[in-house]
């Protein structure tokens, strides 16, 4: 197969066991592009995460991260490439302070210290962790754990970035703080995978969907005309987010599904409405 | 042989260090310690070879350090009665499930507390095991190599020790708060779920298995 | 009736100067969904904790004001999957331990775990391992677990986190039928906008105190919006300059439009 992609699946299957996760599953994801991966709770999008990071591989089909196919090749070699967050991230951390478990990833990959301290620094600038930099990772909240695992992934300055449920538990505030970093991150070029069930969320960071059902690939298109279509969601198990719902409800131009997009039509209408 | 009852489990596994120790040496260490190795490969082999060959490599440095202390014959007196112990429980963990003991525990009008630390106890190794294996999964994926130089062995070895102390400790308060949620400090008797049959058959065996100890040490010390 | 009471309760959690919780006072009746909502670190959880009665007796800490409890709470934490027993090899069993930790004869115990199971959609899962399911699933699982203890006050922190949409909307809609059997329900969740058809009360809690209390109208208040804790709809409105009072759902909003 040719690989244009920074990461590509190519009728990937996968098992644990006799449980079949995942059958016949391809995509492509270019480089700065910002996909969502969505589906009902089993579908299969962690384990998509784990064949990306080399954790599992694949038992039919292949993965490619850029030109490297991840089958034979180890978490810590694929780590050169990809940048990783767990669903459960609390159970990534192990240094005994913040900063010293962001700056984990590049002293692994053996950087010298100035490149390793300029990536720490910015990884911690990205999420704005400086002021808990000298906390223990267990001191911190969930949320910020999860923060923090971002910034361990962002350390590695990946060209492939997964992450697996990246806002679960956050505040607005939180939320929109992975936003912005991870959208720098794939203005530089960065392919973006995001496993998430905050459709808000991704409707606002996102550009692409591809949904899972039962392990098969239901569907991979813009995310703004998936997000307005209720009839072709509700047999993937989703329900439009709040900005969809009401750009459909109100039939405002343009079904904005972004908060921004969606403020502005709504005045621009309004504005039209009250001069008439 | 793990649809014995718990009990009948433990006390196989009680027995045979006590016979290893109380029948002379070497032969009763030596015999001990062959049926503690024989164990695992009565219900399946493959299976059995696995858990074999995980007593031998924890038996083995004892039998150096008793090799480096003691003269041959001394060696061979207590690597087998170690053997016995090393290879009784690690049958013992490899074939009991702790919920199972717990329900065999709480049936018996033991306390939920009392049998939960007993079991977890039992089910530490299996749980660390576990949890080292997640920590280092998670530094590979930030780059760390757990192969290649010994070097490089050493220092992935160093990365993991701390989290995996610092993670359990961790853990022992989550763990305290989660049981509570969960109705562990009722204060009421658990009532046992399936608690698991126990014959009368194994009753008598688990009996006559106790007499015969005493039996042997009353010989052994007369 | 009620069935829970706190009056001018402060907490502080071991070896820190500033409470996490400072003079709150709530009564929860039987019936009735209450909704915490703030920023993260406003004391949601340690509020949860308290009313569970697991702070500060199993948290460590020291609490001053009071506390009453009419009946019995179980709670479902932030972290789901640091809430399984580890004693179960099956979801069913898993579901059980709560239940037969509460000494109740087997038929109860059966029949609380298959219901429980039901409502949260996994029954097929019953046999399973928990260690090996997905995140979505163990959430389930361990919502599961709590309601089959049947308690009285269900104290929810951030139930939805890791559910498909559709669970999430499926799980609202249990706290309001479990409000509908007489059960009190406080739930903590940053999906506010779901909370206009689910919670009766809103509290809005500000760095460990209550800053507001209400309806869920609350939540469409140029104060909650402007703290980013109003809904997306509210908060839409507001963004565009139309005027105040702003819509709460989407169904309001296509009112007011027409
Ligand atoms: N270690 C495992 N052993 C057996 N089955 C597993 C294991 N891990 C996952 N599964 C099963 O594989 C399927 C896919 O799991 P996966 O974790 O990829 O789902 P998911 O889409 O991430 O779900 P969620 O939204 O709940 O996180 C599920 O049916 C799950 O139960
Ligand atoms: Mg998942």
């Amino acid at each position: 197969m040719a690989v244009n992609g920074a990461l590509a699946f190519d009728g990937v299957a996968f098992s644990y066991g006799n449980v079949a996760a995942l059958r016949d599953v391809s995509f492509e994801v270019a480089a700065g592009e910002r996909v969502a991966l969505l589906g009902r709770n089993g579908a299969g999008k962690s384990s998509v995460v784990r064949l990306v990071t080399g954790v599992l591989h694949p038992d039919e089909g292949t993965v490619w991260v850029g030109d490297w196919d991840t089958a034979g090749r180890a978490p810590e070699e694929l780590a050169w490439r990809v940048g990783s967050v767990f669903q459960h991230a609390d159970q990534q951390l192990f240094a005994r302070t913040l900063r010293e478990d962001v700056s984990f990833g590049p002293r692994a990959l053996g950087f010298p210290a100035p490149e390793v301290r300029r990536r720490t620094d910015e990884a911690l600038d990205a999420l704005d962790l400086h002021a808990h930099a000298a906390q223990h990772p267990y001191d911190l909240s969930p949320a910020l754990r999860k923060l923090a695992a971002l910034a361990g992934a962002l350390a590695l300055e990946p060209t492939v970035l997964v992450l697996d449920e990246p806002t679960a538990g956050l505040d607005r505030a939180g939320r929109g703080r992975v936003a912005d970093a991870v959208r720098e991150h794939a203005d530089r070029g960065a392919a973006l995978l995001v496993v998430t069930h905050d459709l808000a969320f991704a409707a606002e960071t996102l550009q692409r969907g591809i949904v899972l059902d039962r392990g098969r690939l239901a569907c991979d298109e813009p995310l703004d005309r998936l997000l307005t279509s209720a009839e072709r969601l509700k047999p993937l198990g989703l329900v439009p987010p709040p900005v969809a719902a009401l750009s459909v409800a109100l039939d405002l131009p343009g079904r904005p599904v972004r908060e921004r997009d969606a403020a502005d039509t709504l005045a621009r209408v309004a504005g039209g409405r009250s001069r008439s | 042989m793990s649809a014995l009852h718990p009990f009948s489990l433990l006390a196989i596994a009680a027995a045979l260090p006590a016979f290893a120790w109380i029948l002379p040496a070497p032969t009763g260490g030596l015999a001990t310690a062959g049926l503690a190795l024989m164990l695992p490969l009565v219900p399946d082999p493959r299976w059995g070879v696995r858990v074999v060959r995980l007593a031998l490599l924890t038996a083995a440095p004892f039998w150096l350090f008793l090799r480096l202390l003691h003269d041959g014959p001394t060696t061979v007196a207590i690597g087998g009665r170690i053997t016995t112990m090393v290879a009784s429980f690690v049958w013992l963990v490899a074939v009991l499930s702790p919920d199972r003991l717990v329900e065999a525990m709480v049936a018996r009008g033991w306390s939920l507390a009392v049998a939960y630390v007993f079991a977890a106890t039992l089910s530490a190794v299996p749980v660390l095991k576990a949890r080292a294996r997640r920590i280092v999964e998670a530094q590979r994926c930030r780059g760390l190599s757990p192969r290649g130089s010994v070097a490089n062995r050493l220092r992935a070895l160093r990365a993991l020790a701390l989290p995996l102390v610092l993670s359990a400790l961790h853990e022992v308060d989550e763990r305290t708060l989660a049981l509570e949620t969960r109705g562990l400090g009722a204060g009421v008797p658990r009532t046992p779920l399936a608690a698991p049959p126990d014959r009368p058959a194994e009753r008598v065996a688990r009996w006559a298995l106790l007499l015969l100890c005493l039996a042997a040490l009353i010989w052994r010390l007369a | 009736m009620r069935i829970l009471a706190l009056e001018e309760v402060t907490f502080w959690y071991p070896a820190t100067a500033t409470p996490a919780l400072e003079s709150v006072s709530l009564e929860v009746g039987s019936g009735e969904v209450v909704a915490l909502v703030g920023r993260g670190g406003a004391g949601a959880s340690t509020l949860l904790l308290i009313a569970a009665g697991l702070a500060p007796r199993v948290t460590g800490g020291r609490l001053a004001g009071s506390v009453t409890r009419g009946a019995r709470a179980g709670i479902v934490l932030p972290t789901p999957w640091t809430q399984l027993s580890g004693m179960a090899f099956t979801v069913w069993d898993e579901v059980a331990f709560g239940p037969a930790n509460l000494g109740w004869p087997e038929h109860e115990i059966t029949r609380h775990v298959d219901r429980a199971l039901e409502r949260l959609e996994i029954t097929p899962l019953a046999s399973r391992d928990p260690v090996t399911l997905s995140g979505g699933e163990l959430q389930r699982v361990i919502v599961a677990g709590i309601l089959a203890m049947d308690p009285d006050l269900v104290l929810l922190d951030e139930p939805t986190a890791e559910l498909d949409p559709e669970g999430a909307r499926a799980v609202w809609r249990l706290v309001r039928s479990l409000a509908g059997e007489g059960k009190a329900v406080i739930l903590a969740t940053s999906d506010v906008d779901a909370l206009p058809g689910v919670a009766d009360r809103i509290i809005w809690l500000d760095q460990g105190s209550v800053r507001a209390l209400g309806e869920p109208s609350l939540l469409a208040e140029d104060a909650m919006c402007e703290a980013g804790l109003g809904t997306t709809v509210a908060g839409l409105w507001r963004a565009a300059g139309l005027g105040a009072p702003y819509p709460l759902t989407v169904v309001d909003a296509a009112q007011r439009w027409r």
